[in-house]
């Protein structure tokens, strides 16, 4: 049996397209649903299901342009129509991937972190701290002692983020908590394997303990701001050519099509869904 | 019930808005803030009770974890000792994204239908502590940097005048416009009379044009046929329509002209009919003909070439130059998003890919007399934010752009906007590119509704600006309700459900129903069923208006049912406006009343060409002569002050902001280097993520050069166009081009354009340079535009008002398929000890170029481009890059081989050592013109020592010299007589390179 994975897609979802060819690089059966067609609209009742599926990824993008905060909207819509099949999608043992304006979806949504199993708003991501958007590559480290399923085996990573609202912010309890169960998945670099210490542009939006993504207690919902399918090839990296050209004086010829290292959160998916099939 | 919400971030977290108000009135308007908080205001009109309002505070407005909000003022708990309270929120009408999100949220929250009367208006209050700051200081910030007149309004509120019940009140923008729409009949017995009905309308007719107009009214056959459908003379929808048809933005009046040319050395004359037709249209076919891989190109929305055996792309761009000199961000917004429609509206529809920008703006720190409407620097900021929200939102990645400043852009600013789309070449069985609406079909207006906005758009553009310019067509674009838009027409077309598509860009229904109804011979429409955003609009302005974000399609009536379903999923408004039909003409009603009956094809025939004379005088005639200059001993100083030059410097803070990775497609993003602060020759894409073929894509500007001659500019445009596109790894035999004319007025105007001959000579010029180049080097021009009136007339500080014409501006794109990613290359070292070769002769060509332009100098001699010789050479260099024997691609352009090199070694953070004495040049070529000159059809590579024989062999019928080698060291070495002419720290240079705009984000 294969693995079955859904991109949401639709109201201003924009990176629905290359996260479901990437998912389908790492040998998932994937389908770009229509938030509609999980939700219905006026007019029109669902037509498509959560139950049926094994990993759920909420993908970035300006869902509802973002107005009123970014994720917030979409968040509401799914609150309001999915919830059930939320619970027991998740009670199944069901993978949920949230980037970028996905992350900030789950987290108004309140998957994560999901402290004690309660869906509440409890961390937020809010505006980053140089006042704009940014697209900028940045060092991922990640912690090894985390639950999450997505980041086995990962030490550091390059990806770009590209967002506005990035700044992760809770409550100190909340980050008592997200520490101590070591929900904080991913961190921020200072391009040499250490935490970037709040020092911009390292930590390009200001995040509370650098943290660039959590997961929930269980580890099979993960959000993170950064975007892994934006490096799922060589070519996608910045310096991509010198890569090459260093490998070419070693008598190596890499081929731009070449998997890139944010393949690697995909492959764990699918392994960790294939491994609770 | 109105009720008015305040949601602000909570004290003790920091507010980077208010951080930016607060340094921004600093750095641009010297004003004291202490500290600045950003409240957001939403205003409700609906009929909700206080339960209601309450749970939608919390459920949806408000994050419990970053905010607080209340329907009483916020202040106290945010602020409470504020100085000042500045409220900011838009004008009737002026399109609220914010607002109408905030419906959507709340319908779904409460599962109720908000109606028609119902609304949420969207604004911002600013609480300042600024003890320091008077009254006309608040003014001045909103005034000056919060809002604009033309779409906003605010209040200021002193602390003492606050009123902590109430705060800043309830303030409803509600359009009422209160009255009946009507259709004016018109008859018009002279030309006098029709055009003071012109005039008083605003319709800018031209006064060649009024003959042919009333002689097609005044026909009997016409006067038969309109009696029966009970109209007499035009009505006002009809001469509307016209207005919009024939302006200069819709009709290309003045590239269709007619030119007097006339060489003053010579005495030469010489009749030019027609520059599309000749320069563009011609030259275009012909090698059309001889292409297979041009797919579709003259007459769609955007040309069509082919990405690979697959897919086709679709490339276009335009300018949004009006309305962005008057609101920076409205004009930048709706220009990036209104060009997205180009695309989405070719063939049967392509999917957006890639978005380019250019921006031309007076210097960013001008202090000088001119008092324009907005300063360059607000300017800029707006067009900035524009193209950001614009692309990001609509998931396109802005894959390049460029900035250029000159201080004769202080009248008009340049705003151009650039897309690219592909579709596979075939859909539901049919290709792609062809497009037909069907006797039958229904008539489909899809996305946003009809509004007043927009009315008189194109016509506007098609003049100078004035004080009197009309304001009324700057909107605020909506990518949220486009990508709906943009996905739902995708799905249907992949159902085979459209038969014809086209946006509804300049002039709005009359543009693309006039339009679609030519290919069906006809079309019935009732303008009432237009979907709009309040009451009370007349036929003629649901007809030409320019509201945004609105396609038309042309749908079998089998296929609505679908259609219609999709759209719904979708969240999109789609609605049936008529028929398409076979009978020669376009009717319009409104209800039952015969609004327009016109035949099809009036527009395209009976009106004359429009006259213009163009006088040359030659560049040295007119007194311009190369400057005299020593050279330096060393030019270190030279180098760096160029580097830290506005017009070379990096712009990194820009291409940050927009989103270039989106889609997964980067692949040479606007930044080479471990830095990535350099920027690229060209960008590259990876359209189809499951295919193996790129796009490159190059933009060029090369204006000072048409100070000297036009004919070089344009030559010397497509000649760096296409070194760009090879530089990348594009294949130079399939390069497209696109041309986007600017230019100043060029009719002759004794008082207002005394030099109008000179400036149409140069736009003659420009167009023989453009056919005779694109000829020579075998590029296809697959899209291009043109915006006239690049001219202003503002005040200085002393009240005199002066005319600032832009000076003529081309900005050329090149695109090319890179048939394997595997070819691609970027322009930085890579491995020490690398040898690096010039290819291609360096002459005395510095006239126009960055080194005369820092020292306030133009000079004679600007480059002159051999595109033969070019077109040759990239096809060897592309060979290179297929068989892997070149290590890095730069392409000397601005600043000459110093400034590439200097680019080299910033970008690659590693040494060169090059020595001038080895390049191709004459040997009476002294340093600065071995250094600083742009001779174009030049490449500067890098090649591993052990690929260098078979390097020179694949170049040996080319000039190609190695001049130096890539070294460990960390610094830039130029060596002439076995002196040292410069050296430069990588370091050194880049501080230079970045600290003018290094501080901006």
């Amino acid at each position: 049996m294969s693995v079955r994975a859904l991109v949401l897609s639709g109201y201003g979802v924009n990176c629905d397209w290359e996260t479901a060819h990437v998912l389908a690089l790492a040998g998932a059966q994937v389908r770009r649903a229509h938030i509609s067609d999980l939700t219905g609209a006026p007019g029109l009742a669902p037509c498509q299901t959560l139950d049926d599926q094994h990993i759920v990824v909420f993908a970035g993008g300006f869902a509802w342009g973002d107005d009123h905060g970014a994720g917030v909207l979409l968040a509401n819509r799914l609150r309001n129509h999915l919830g059930e099949q939320m619970r027991r999608f998740l009670a199944r043992g069901g993978l949920v991937l949230g980037i970028c304006n996905g992350f900030q979806a789950l987290v108004n949504f309140g998957l994560l972190p999901m402290l004690d199993g309660r869906w509440r708003r409890d961390a937020a991501l809010a505006a980053n701290d140089c006042g704009n958007f940014q697209d900028r590559w940045v060092e991922l480290i990640f912690d090894p002692a985390s639950p999450c399923v997505f980041t086995r085996g990962l030490e550091r990573l390059e990806v770009p983020i590209r967002h506005g609202e990035g700044k992760f912010i809770c409550g100190p309890e909340t980050m008592a908590a997200i520490q101590a169960q070591g929900l904080a998945v991913t961190r921020y670099g200072d391009g040499q394997g250490r935490p970037a210490g709040g020092k911009w542009p390292a930590n390009p939006n200001g995040a509370m303990d650098d943290i660039a993504g959590i997961c929930d207690p269980s580890g099979r919902v993960f959000g993170l701001m950064p975007h892994p399918e934006a490096h799922y090839r060589l070519s996608q990296h910045p310096t991509w050519t010198a890569i090459r050209e260093r490998a070419r004086r070693q008598g190596r010829e890499l081929d731009p099509m070449a998997e890139g290292p944010g393949m690697a959160i995909f492959h764990n998916a699918v392994a960790a869904a294939k491994a609770s099939l | 019930m109105a009720s008015r919400l305040e949601i602000g971030l909570r004290p003790q977290l920091p507010d980077p808005a208010g951080a930016g108000l607060r340094a921004r009135a600093r750095a641009y308007l010297r004003l004291p803030v202490e500290e600045a908080r950003v409240l957001r205001v939403l205003t409700f009109d609906t009929a909700l009770d206080e339960n209601q309002l309450d749970f939608v505070r919390q459920e949806v407005f408000t994050n419990p974890v970053t905010e607080l909000s209340s329907f009483a003022p916020l202040a106290g708990q945010i602020m409470p000792a504020f100085d000042w309270a500045l409220w900011v929120g838009l004008k009737p009408g002026v399109r609220d994204n914010e607002g109408a999100t905030a419906i959507e949220g709340m319908a779904d929250a409460l599962g109720r239908e908000f109606g028609p009367d119902e609304a949420v208006y969207a604004s911002r209050l600013h609480l300042l502590r600024a003890p320091r700051l008077t009254r006309a200081g608040a003014e001045a910030l909103c005034a000056e940097l919060l809002a604009n007149p033309i779409i906003q309004r605010w209040r200021v509120i002193g602390a003492a005048e606050w009123d902590s019940q109430n705060g800043v009140g309830l303030i409803i923008p509600r359009v009422e416009l209160g009255r009946r729409p009507v259709v004016e009949r018109i008859e018009a017995r002279s030309d006098a009379e029709l055009m003071e009905l012109s005039d008083r309308r605003g319709l800018f007719l031209n006064p060649a044009d009024l003959p042919a107009i009333r002689a097609y009214f005044d026909d009997p056959r016409v006067r038969a046929e309109r009696a029966a459908v009970g109209l007499a003379g035009p009505t006002d929808v009809e001469l509307e329509y016209i207005s919009q048809a024939r302006s200069d933005h819709c009709n290309h009046n003045t590239f269709t002209g007619r030119y007097a040319y006339r060489d003053l050395a010579t005495g030469q004359s010489v009749e030019v009919d027609n520059l599309f037709k000749s320069c563009i249209k011609t030259p275009t076919e012909q090698l059309a003909a001889q292409k297979a891989w041009v797919v579709s190109v003259l007459w769609d929305n955007a040309g069509v070439a082919r990405l690979d055996e697959q897919y086709n792309y679709a490339v276009t761009g335009e300018t949004h130059n009006s309305p962005s000199n008057m609101e920076a961000y409205g004009g930048a917004i709706t220009g990036i998003v209104g060009v997205y429609r180009d695309p989405l509206g070719t063939g049967l529809g392509s999917k957006l890919a890639a978005g380019m920008w250019g921006f031309c703006v007076g210097p960013r720190d001008y202090d000088g007399d001119l008092r324009p409407l907005l300063h360059p620097r607000r300017l800029l900021d707006g067009l900035i934010d524009g193209v950001r929200d614009g692309g990001n939102k609509s998931g396109i990645p802005t894959a390049l752009g460029t900035l250029i400043f000159d201080e004769r852009y202080l009248g008009k600013c340049l705003v151009f906007v650039g897309a690219v789309g592909v579709m596979p070449r075939e859909v539901a069985g049919r290709p792609s590119h062809l497009k037909a609406a069907g006797d039958g079909d229904l008539v489909i207006m899809c996305g946003g509704r009809v509004g007043a906005d927009g009315i008189h758009g194109v016509t506007a553009s098609s003049a100078g600006f004035s004080d009197n310019t009309p304001a009324g067509h700057v909107q605020i674009g909506d990518p949220y309700t486009q990508k709906k838009m943009h996905d739902f027409l995708l799905e249907a077309r992949d159902e085979g459900l459209i038969n014809f598509i086209t946006d509804n860009g300049g002039g709005g229904l009359s543009s693309s129903i006039g339009e679609s109804a030519r290919s069906s011979r006809g079309a019935e429409v009732d303008l009432a069923k237009a979907p709009l955003k309040y009451q009370g609009l007349d036929p003629w302005q649901i007809w030409v208006s320019e509201s945004q974000e609105r396609m038309t399609v042309a749908v079998a009536p089998d296929n609505l049912p679908r259609f219609m379903s999709l759209s719904a999923k979708h969240g999109v408004e789609s609605t049936v406006l008529g028929r398409y039909a076979a009978t020669g003409k376009l009717k319009l009603t409104y209800g039952s009343e015969v609004c327009c009956y016109v035949d099809v094809d009036f527009l395209e025939s009976g009106f004359p060409q429009w006259r213009f004379e163009a006088q040359w005088t030659p560049p040295a005639l007119r007194g311009l002569v190369e400057p005299v200059l020593a050279a330096p001993i060393e030019a270190d100083k030279l180098i760096l002050e160029l580097l830290a030059s506005p017009n070379l410097c990096s712009r990194q803070w820009i291409n940050r902001q927009f989103d270039h990775e989106v889609q997964g497609s980067s692949v040479i993003k606007p930044f080479v280097g471990p830095a990535q602060d350099v920027p690229s020759e060209a960008a590259v894409l990876l359209p189809r993520l499951d295919g193996r073929a790129g796009l490159a894509m190059a933009q060029v500007f090369l204006t000072e050069y048409g100070d000297i001659d036009t004919y070089d500019m344009v030559a010397a445009e497509i000649d760096e166009g296409l070194r760009r596109v090879t530089a990348v790894g594009g294949d130079p035999a399939q390069t497209g081009g696109m041309d986007n004319f600017c230019w100043p007025s060029i009719q002759y105007d004794p008082k207002n354009n005394p030099d109008g001959r000179y400036k149409a000579a140069q736009l003659v010029r420009a167009c023989w340079a453009l056919r005779d180049c694109c000829l020579t080097a075998g590029i296809p021009l697959l899209s291009g535009k043109d915006s006239m009136y690049v001219d202003g007339t503002i005040a200085d500080r002393r009240g005199l008002r002066r005319r600032v014409s832009g000076p003529p501006t081309m900005m050329f794109t090149a695109t090319a398929p890179v048939h394997d990613l595997a070819w691609c290359q970027t322009l930085e070292p890579k491995v020490a000890g690398d040898i690096v070769y010039v290819l291609g002769r360096t002459k005395d060509e510095l006239g126009g170029g960055a080194l005369y332009n820092h020292l306030g100098q133009v000079g004679l001699q600007a480059p002159k481009s051999d595109l033969a010789a070019t077109k040759a050479l990239c096809l060897a260099v592309h060979q290179g890059l297929k068989e892997g024997l070149l290590a890095a691609v730069c392409l000397p352009s601005r600043g000459g081989l110093a400034l590439a090199w200097a680019r080299m070694a910033l970008a690659g953070g590693l040494g060169l050592e090059l020595d001038l004495d080895a390049l191709d040049a004459p040997d009476d070529l002294g340093l600065l013109g071995r250094l600083f000159s742009e001779s174009t059809g030049r490449l500067v590579v890098c090649v591993d020592p052990a690929k260098a024989a078979a390097f020179e062999a694949l170049l040996a019928d080319f000039s190609a010299r190695a001049v130096g080698r890539v070294t460990k060291g960390k610094s830039l070495v130029i060596t002439s007589g076995g002196q040292a002419v410069a050296s430069l720290a990588i370091g050194k240079m880049r501080r230079q390179f970045t600290r003018r705009f290094g501080a901006l984000v």
